[in-house]
């Protein structure tokens, strides 16, 4: 159990994750942007098609403005989980001391340990509430639950299992599992010196469920995440528009 | 409905009418592999149809964008849905997961029916990038409707009327067929026409003029529909003294093959137009008003050909001269004879794709009278197709009972501005529009932007 799940799964995962959505990313580039495909009204440079496409990521800029419905799901999760895996990095680095590091002189480290706690658990019910009301469009809206397939719902199913035991290692004492043993477990996998899985049946039961999460990830529209770069690069380009006046004419442009 | 299939479906082109335009059929229990081998190759070549099909999240949002959905509310007819009648061959032949567990991820084989679903449902998608525009990720479905269509005219299916079409583009280089000698004789009837109606105005309509300066290239759809467009583009060249010339081997600012067979009859058009162009030594082409053709022209020559022609005749759309005639304070306007109410509909590739929005206004405000100009909502890059968009526009009774039920959301939006006067300056929108403003019972006379222009020029010789 512990050979597999902590030490053979973790590396598998890791492997078929940076592999996987390399080898997705490698496919993307073979075919070629064959035509100017760019949408109207179009950025005036490359720089502002930059910035464009980044307010659409930081945004859901689209959604806000045609779907707010759907914005409210879905930019609150989104949010809450990149903020969180930032957090997880941080936290399990530093211990949770991320924010006394950060501010040593103002922020104490038993400040930064509450805090650490306290975003954390916000973050992590937005998370799961976002994630419930995303489940609950697909099944009540029926244009939408029309286009699902069956791997839909599972990925929100996964999602929405890793945010239940996270939230229930937080807000519930008796389950929790401080910062200390999982910090020395993944020292381990990252040290290439093996350490035992902290014994604790949710953590272990998170931890496959993220592992999994990993695996089928390069293999799903998950890979939207990355998805998104490569498309919005073919329909937001720049446009050189070609002089105006007809040579010849008469009346110019210009007396 | 189509009785063999049950599928709300064009009439199909003849395997003569095929061969005609150098395509041989597809048996069809060949079609099938035909088609799997043409999506495995187009997956190695184009991007925007690989990310259309990889980076999906079916979250709906197309939904409600779509004006064939709006007015059909078939789930296959949702923008997404419509891609997914393609992409659940592409998950089961080319995805591992879909090779692994196609009933989990929405992966199916391809069989005969879906590619009858095809021709159903890619022929209701109207190309107009409503979907790209509203989508969070920009996925354009209609690069996929491009390679849809494309695979299903090298399996030998196409309406009748493309393919019609293009037949008449390899005889004519335009989309009615019209010859040279008929060309010249509607011209000549609309120089009479502008002399009667404008003072004794003489207007002349020079047809392939050796050693003209510009090139204007009008849709063939103006000959017969249209002619207030003509007589527009001809008393603004007259206005401005311009050397200028329209060429019969290519009278057609349209481009059918971008519709339906981007690999031979578009390059066709490209091909006609450099050569024209080259011949008689023009400087500049400019366009009339045709929405997917202008596209076709503006966006896709120096990607679909490489005669040097293409990278040193510049090519412009008539509404870009006028507008920057109308900027520059060289052209005198009289609003006034413009007097009524009217209304703009954002031809889709204009709006959405040839970045159109600002110049189609400036005109507009100098043309009519101030405060005669009312918006419809949404409009602009958010406007709805007129419901005619990509070459739909069929005639058989089951399609154009479809083409009023597409052209729904366009009717309310025109009801809503009280407008009298519907300006289209589009060619495929005015010959959709013209029966929808009939079907829909609206009170509203369709016409051409450069029609107004014509109209409101004030002649002082």
């Amino acid at each position: 159990m512990d050979l597999i799940i902590g030490q053979i799964l973790p590396y598998t995962a890791a492997v078929v994750f940076i592999g996987g959505v390399t080898w997705r990313i490698w496919r993307w580039m073979i075919p070629r942007i064959v035509h100017n495909i760019t949408l109207s009204p179009w950025p005036a440079s490359w720089s502002a098609a930059i910035v464009w496409i980044l307010w659409q990521f930081a945004t859901f800029w689209n959604l806000l403005k045609f779907d707010r419905p759907l914005w409210a799901g879905a930019w609150f999760m989104h949010i809450a989980l990149f903020l969180m895996l930032g957090g997880h990095i941080a936290a399990f680095y530093t211990v949770g001391l991320q924010f006394h590091l950060m501010a040593p002189g103002i922020i104490t480290p038993e400040m930064s340990l509450a805090l650490s706690d306290w975003i954390g658990t916000v973050l992590g019910l937005i998370f799961l509430v976002a994630l419930l009301y995303l489940l609950g469009r697909r099944l009540v809206n029926e244009q939408v639950r029309n286009i699902s397939s069956a791997s839909d719902f599972l990925h929100l199913f996964l999602l929405i299992g890793i945010a239940a035991l996270g939230n229930i290692m937080r807000l519930f004492p008796d389950y929790h599992l401080g910062y200390a043993p999982v910090r020395e477990y993944l020292a381990g996998l990252f040290l290439f010196n093996p350490q035992p899985l902290p014994d604790h049946t949710l953590f272990i039961m998170k931890y496959t469920l993220v592992m999994t999460l990993m695996i089928v990830f390069p293999f799903s529209k998950l890979m939207h995440s990355f998805g998104f770069f490569w498309e919005r690069w073919i329909v937001n380009r720049p446009y050189k528009e070609p002089a105006r006046g007809l040579p010849g004419a008469r009346l110019q442009l210009r007396k | 409905m189509s009785e063999a299939t049950g599928l709300r479906q064009p009439k199909k082109a003849s395997a003569d009418l095929f061969r005609k335009l150098g395509v041989e059929p597809v048996p069809d229990n060949e079609k099938v592999q035909e088609a799997i081998r043409h999506l495995d190759d187009f997956r190695f070549r184009v991007r925007s149809f690989v990310m259309a099909m990889e980076s999906c999240v079916k979250c709906g949002a197309c939904a409600e964008a779509c004006h064939t959905y709006l007015g059909t509310r078939d789930p296959n007819n949702i923008p997404a849905g419509r891609v997914d009648l393609i992409r659940k061959a592409y998950k089961r032949y080319f995805t591992v997961q879909g090779q692994l567990f196609p009933g989990l991820v929405g992966a199916q084989d391809l069989d005969l029916e879906t590619i009858e679903k095809w021709y159903s449902y890619f022929y209701q998608c109207s190309e107009c990038r409503r979907c790209a525009h509203v989508c969070p990720f920009g996925i354009d479905t209609a690069e996929v409707t491009f390679i849809a269509r494309q695979i299903l005219y090298w399996l030998g299916i196409a309406p009748q009327l493309h393919a019609a079409t293009a037949e008449a583009i390899l005889r004519t280089g335009n989309h009615m067929g019209l010859t040279k000698a008929g060309i010249e004789d509607t011209l000549e009837f609309l120089a009479e026409e502008i002399e009667e109606d404008y003072d004794g105005l003489k207007v002349e309509f020079p047809v392939d003029k050796p050693n003209s300066d510009i090139l204007y290239v009008p849709s063939s759809a103006d000959f017969m529909l249209n002619p207030n467009t003509l007589k527009g583009a001809a008393m603004f060249f007259k206005y401005v003294g311009a050397n200028w010339t329209i060429s019969s081997e290519i009278t057609e600012a349209g481009n059918f093959g971008y519709l339906s067979d981007q690999s031979r009859i578009q390059r066709e058009m490209v091909t006609r137009l450099f050569r024209e162009a080259t011949k008689l030594g023009v400087k500049k082409i400019v366009w009339g008003e045709c929405g997917h053709g202008w596209r076709a022209a503006k966006m896709y020559p120096p990607t679909v050909s490489d005669l040097p022609g293409v990278k040193r005749i510049p090519i412009t759309h008539i509404h870009d001269e006028v507008e920057a005639y109308i900027k520059a304070g060289r052209l005198e306007l009289d609003p006034k004879r413009n007097d009524r109410k009217v209304t703009l509909h954002d031809p889709c590739n204009y709006a959405r794709a040839c970045g159109h929005s600002d110049n189609m206004r400036v005109i507009m405000n100098a043309v009519v009278p101030k405060g005669a100009f009312v918006e419809m909502k949404p409009s602009r890059e958010a406007n709805f197709c007129c419901g005619g968009g990509s070459g739909i526009l069929f005639d058989d009774p089951d399609m154009y009972q479809f083409r009023i039920l597409a052209s729904n959301k366009k009717a309310e939006q025109v009801r809503e501005t009280g407008a009298d006067t519907l300006c289209a300056p589009c060619s495929i929108c005015k010959a959709q529009l013209y029966p929808m403003v009939k079907e829909h019972k609206l009170p509203v006379e369709v016409v051409g932007l450069i029609d107004l222009v014509g109209h409101a020029l004030v002649f002082r010789d």
